[in-house]
This record gives structure tokens, C-alpha cells and sequence, in this order.
């Protein structure tokens, strides 16, 4: 919170009242509480209605703990990928000039405004065992896309694509050129200036935004539905997951499951958090 | 610029995770009281493959209601997957008349004291259409499939919907299964567990891609995924008639698929709608609204008009229910799709690495 707050300047008209400073407190307040807090409190209370013991039990059933492996392993690949192209994207949109910038740059942001589900099908599209593309893959090099890990993994790319993109930008814009001119007149190679200089400036937002766009994936159900397969031990996300055992009214699987991954994202949540407030008061001494 | 970007991501996973639980609340609508005359409103609460029958048949209730007793009746339709809608139904979806896929639907809805008359005693014991567990396949049938044997076939794609989730997948499971036990199985002894299970195991490890419900499998299929779909054979007539170029195959053997109809003695009672919501749900066994299924793809309960429609409904060689075979849902749910069902080992010893 204290890293808005510094970064915006304060308001002077609403804020000199003591009245209006509690209103306003009060009804963010109420309404997180509304929102967030009460909505996951249920979860939590129904996840661990069979104590920890009996939440555990569910998530190490055999079909259960694969979903959450698969989830996590996909996830992971998805995170790095995404580490590595989300910064080449951010460095090619601050660094170089073309025609069509402002448009592509636009782009970036657009997986978040699609329904999830329309991703998965235009993958399905895409891809498809029995599209140009997706049977050419199959015939030639025995990949198969869709209904398959490799789809699950797209359809994560897609979804995260502005989280690294857009915690990078920012910084790499406002970076000071200077030190980059220095080490090239000292005769440093343009690797050698990205390794030496310029990442170093940015291992924070990269891992920032690598650990929101995982703990996004996580969660991921409209898109993985589609293009997964479903097929429990081999192709079942944990969210998928959940919906059948949602469906097969076994609440206290679905609860399990979803206290586990909420678990996950928040836990990955506190660590952004925590790197960033580290940031922020190394910078403020 | 950084801080905001990043908390409006963090914001956006957070309300991701949040939609995904809320899954598990479910939905609660509620329905407003009604006036008694001279119009009414009734809800129903459907499964989703007879919507377009209901479509006609609504229609035609109003017409008959208006000369019978001179009111004005009203129709709200909802239509979700058959556990979804029995689970609506029971978290407060105040549905005068409900019309599932399957038995257990209406029973759970029965078990929390919502129905409280006996919804058997309507004809044919509260089944209002039938239809069976069928195959369809390309067309042309290229890979040559005719009944359950086939589909074992190594390098098969099949497709059927996840157990979990959806009805119709219970009927499939259900379906091979009872074929292979009766012995209608080419290579598989009779009556023999062991070698059903080996059976079922084989197909299961054919299934490429399971699907949340029925609708979505065809929809999977109709996009030219895999070579055979297992699925009700309404869902094959209904795709034909609107021009789709898959095949119907029906195997020697299958299971008769019942749907149940009831009134729900709560929501009529609180709505004051419990004498035309009788009336709607035995105008639905009528010979004209049995008619109507059957245009649909149903097969009808009615013995004139399943005579009538028969060239439509070729009859099955070994036709089976779930009573006959399983003793009931109440006793099938937990033997195949329990935590240590059949069907729940049998997925797991096939797929396990």
C-alpha cells in the first residue's frame, strides 16, 4: 500500500478532513472485506473442514496431486518463457523505433480483456489436430499441440503475455543510458553491456512479473479446458480438477484443491512484496 | 508506473482465483411470488439436449392451458448440464417443474426435502423420454467401427465426456460396461468382472480428449476431433438434421437412457403454480407431446408413437437399464464413479505413468 501511496501525490482537498480521511478509509475497507477477504475466508473454512490432515489426503490422491503437478510444471515453463521473450519484447518496444509501435505496444495488454475461453479456442483453431498447421506438426515432427501439455503451456503464454512486458517497461524506460554509453567506450560489447549493465537494473520487475504471470496461471481454467484434454493422470489441471470434483459433489476435494492454490498464489504474492519493499528502502536510504 | 501495473496484476489473479472458487458456492436465483389469476408464470428447469422439443412443446401447453382453464401461463426456461440445474434447484432456483438426464438428478433434489410426493408415481415412473448410448463416426465410417469391440482398437481416438461432470458420461461408462458383462462384447467372456474391467481399460486408454459435458464433446467432435464419439443418440439425429455429416452407429448392445420429469412440491407450493405445473408434466406424456420428442430425436415412452416412429428408431438387439443391470443409480454411483469405483480405478491404472 505505502508504494502508491508515495508514488501519487496526496490529495489536499478531501484528505484535510478527519471525517472525510475515515469515510474514505472505511468504505475500501468494508469493501475489500466484502470482496476478498470474506469470499476466500468461505473457501479456507471449507477446505479445511476436514482439518489439514483430510486436506491433505485429497490433494495426495493419485488424480489430484498429477493435476497439481501438471499445473505447476506447465506454469513453470510458461514462467520462463515468458521471462525470457517478455524482456526481449519490453527492450525492443523501449529501445528501438518502428512503424506500428504505439499499435503493437497496445496489443501487449489485450490477452487480459479476452475471455480466457476464447483463447482456448482460437488455440483450438490454431492448432488443432485437424487444422493446416496442427496435423503439418503432428506429420512432420510427431508433436501434438492441442489436448496435450504444449497446448496448456500457449494458452498460459498468451494469458501472461503483458505481466513481464509491462513490470520490465517501465524501469528499462527509465534506466539511465549514460552508464550503457560508458561501458561501450570502454569497449564493452553489446552482450557485455546487457549482462553487466543493464540487467542488473532489472532482476526485480523480471521477477516480479515471472511470479505474478505464474501465480496467474495457476488459476487458469477457461482456456485450459479447452485445449487441455481433460484426461485425469495425464492432461487434468488442478482447476479442471476442481470443476469435476465440484461436479461430482465432492466439495471437499474442490475446497482442498482450490485452498492449495491459493496457498501458492499468495504465498508468491508476499514474495513480490517482499522484493519489492527491499527495493523501496534501499532506494529511500 | 511499475507499482500500479504490478498490484492491478496481483488485483487481477486474485479475482481469477476468487471466480474459480465461487464455482463452488454455486448459483442462487430466486423467483418471484406469483398472483394467482388471471395469468401465471412457471419456471422450468431443464437439462440442456431437449431444449429445442421444449422449444415446440411450450407453446402448444399454452394454447391448451388458455382454452382448459383460461389463463394465461408464462414460461421461464433454464437450461444447464442435468447436475448443474439439480444443484441450481437445490441452492434455491425456484423451478416449478424440473426435467433431468437422469434419476439421481431428481433424487438429490428429493433427498433435501424440496419433492416430497413420490415422483414415480407419474407413467412410466416418472420417465418422460428415452433415448440410448450410441456410437457416431465420420462419414463413410473410415475406420470401420460397428460395435464395442472396435472401439479397443489400438490407435482409436475416442471421445467421451468426464464421469465427473457430466450424466452422459456416466451413461457411456455404464453402457460398455453392461455390454461386456452381458456378453455382447466380441472377445470378452460373459458375466466375467475381471475381463470387463480389461475391457473398459482399453477403451479408456483410447480417449484422447474428456470433455465437461456431452454438448461440449460433440461441439469437440463436430470441429473434427477424433474418430469415434460415444454419446446419446439424440445428440447424433439432432446434429444429422441440421446437416451435420456424422454417422450413427448403434451397437448390438446398449443401455436404455430414462430422463425423469417432476414437479417440485416447494417452489409450486410458494409460487401457488402447483395445479398447472401438474398439468404441464402429464401434458408431457400425451401422445402429441411424445410426437414432439420424437421429432427431436427422443424415443418416445409412448407405445403408439414409438410403433409409429419406429423405421426412425431402429430397435436394439440387447437393450438394458440401469435398474435391470445395476440395480439403479443409488447403487451405481458409488460401485463405478465412487472414489474407488470401477471406472475410477480403471482411469487410474490406465493413464498412471
Amino acid at each position: 500500500m505505502n508504494t502508491i501511496a508515495s508514488s501519487w501525490p496526496h490529495p489536499k482537498a478531501g484528505a484535510s478532513s478527519p471525517w472525510g480521511r475515515r469515510g474514505v478509509r472505511t468504505v475500501a475497507l468494508t469493501y475489500l472485506t466484502v470482496m476478498l477477504i470474506i469470499p476466500l475466508a468461505v473457501i479456507f473454512q471449507d477446505g479445511l473442514r476436514a482439518g489439514l490432515g483430510g486436506l491433505w489426503q485429497s490433494i495426495l490422491s493419485p488424480i489430484a496431486w498429477h493435476a497439481l503437478k501438471l499445473t505447476l510444471w506447465t506454469a513453470a515453463v510458461m514462467a520462463i518463457i515468458n521471462t525470457v521473450m517478455g524482456m526481449l519484447t519490453a527492450y525492443v518496444l523501449v529501445r528501438y523505433s518502428f512503424p506500428g509501435k504505439a499499435l503493437l505496444n497496445g496489443l501487449v495488454d489485450l490477452p487480459l480483456a479476452i475471455p480466457t475461453l476464447v483463447t482456448g479456442v482460437m488455440l483450438v483453431v490454431l492448432y488443432g489436430p485437424q487444422t493446416a498447421l496442427g496435423s503439418w506438426l503432428a506429420r512432420e515432427f510427431g508433436w501434438r499441440i492441442i489436448f496435450a501439455p504444449p497446448g496448456i503451456i500457449l494458452a498460459l503464454l498468451f494469458i501472461t503475455f503483458p505481466f513481464v512486458v509491462r513490470a520490465v517497461q517501465p524501469v528499462l524506460q527509465s534506466l539511465d543510458r549514460e552508464q550503457e554509453e560508458a561501458a561501450a567506450t570502454l569497449g564493452a560489447g553489446p552482450w557485455t553491456i546487457f549482462r553487466r549493465v543493464t540487467l542488473p537494473a532489472l532482476w526485480l520487475p523480471l521477477t516480479t512479473g515471472t511470479l505474478l504471470s505464474f501465480a496467474r496461471a495457476i488459476g487458469e481454467f477457461g482456456a485450459i479446458v479447452i485445449v487441455a484434454g481433460n484426461i485425469p493422470l495425464r492432461s487434468q489441471t488442478a482447476a479442471v480438477y476442481v470443476l469435476g470434483e465440484v461436479e461430482s459433489e465432492n466439495r471437499l476435494g474442490a475446497s482442498a484443491m482450490s485452498v492449495v492454490m491459493l496457498m501458492l498464489a499468495f504465498g508468491l504474492i508476499l514474495v513480490v512484496d517482499w522484493l519489492q519493499r527491499g527495493r523501496q528502502t534501499s532506494r529511500d536510504e | 508506473m511499475t507499482t500500479t501495473t504490478v498490484k492491478l496484476a496481483k488485483a487481477l489473479t486474485i479475482v481469477t482465483l476468487a471466480g474459480l472458487l465461487a464455482a463452488c458456492a454455486g448459483p442462487a436465483t430466486g423467483g418471484p411470488t406469483q398472483a394467482a389469476n388471471p395469468s401465471v408464470k412457471l419456471i422450468l428447469g431443464a437439462y440442456t439436449t431437449p431444449r429445442e422439443a421444449y422449444g415446440k412443446l411450450i407453446p402448444m401447453f399454452v394454447t391448451q392451458w388458455k382454452a382448459q382453464a383460461g389463463q394465461a401461463v408464462t414460461f421461464e426456461e433454464s437450461y444447464l448440464g442435468s447436475g448443474a440445474q439439480s444443484r441450481a434447484i437445490l441452492e434455491g432456483f425456484e423451478a416449478d417443474v424440473t426435467a433431468l438426464s437422469l434419476d439421481a438428478d431428481i433424487e438429490r433434489i428429493a433427498n433435501a426435502g424440496l419433492i416430497t410426493h413420490d415422483w414415480h408415481s407419474l407413467p412410466h415412473n416418472g420417465m418422460v423420454s428415452t433415448s440410448i448410448v450410441v456410437f457416431g463416426v465420420r462419414q463413410g465410417n473410415p475406420k470401420n467401427i460397428h460395435d464395442w469391440a472396435d472401439l479397443a482398437r489400438p490407435g482409436l481416438e475416442v471421445l467421451t465426456p468426464n464421469p465427473k461432470s457430466s450424466g452422459g458420461a456416466m451413461w457411456n461408462i455404464l453402457a460398455l460396461y453392461g455390454a461386456a458383462l452381458r456378453g455382447k462384447v466380441e472377445g470378452v467372456p460373459g458375466g466375467d468382472e475381471a475381463a470387463a474391467i480389461e475391457f473398459l481399460k482399453a477403451v479408456l486408454k483410447n480417449v484422447t480428449v474428456m470433455d465437461k459435458g456431452a454438448r461440449e464433446s460433440i461441439t469437440n467432435y463436430e470441429k473434427g476431433v477424433g474418430d469415434v464419439i460415444l454419446t446419446y443418440e439424440n445428440e447424433i439425429l439432432v446434429g444429422r438434421q441440421k446437416g451435420l455429416d456424422y454417422e450413427l452407429i448403434i451397437p448390438r448392445s446398449t443401455i436404455l437412457i430414462e430422463n425423469p420429469v417432476a414437479v417440485v412440491d416447494t417452489y409450486v407450493d410458494k409460487h401457488g403454480t402447483r395445479e398447472v405445473a401438474e398439468a404441464f408434466v402429464n401434458f408431457l406424456f400425451t401422445p402429441e407431446a411424445q410426437e414432439v420428442f420424437a421429432q427431436y430425436g427422443l424415443r418416445s415412452i409412448d407405445p403408439d408413437v414409438a410403433t409409429a416412429t419406429a423405421s426412425q428408431y431402429p430397435p436394439v438387439e440387447d437393450l438394458f437399464t440401469i435398474g435391470e443391470q445395476f440395480g439403479g443409480w443409488q447403487e451405481a454411483t458409488p460401485k463405478y464413479f465412487g472414489d474407488s469405483g470401477i471406472y475410477t480405478q480403471a482411469i487410474a491404472a490406465v493413464q498412471a505413468p
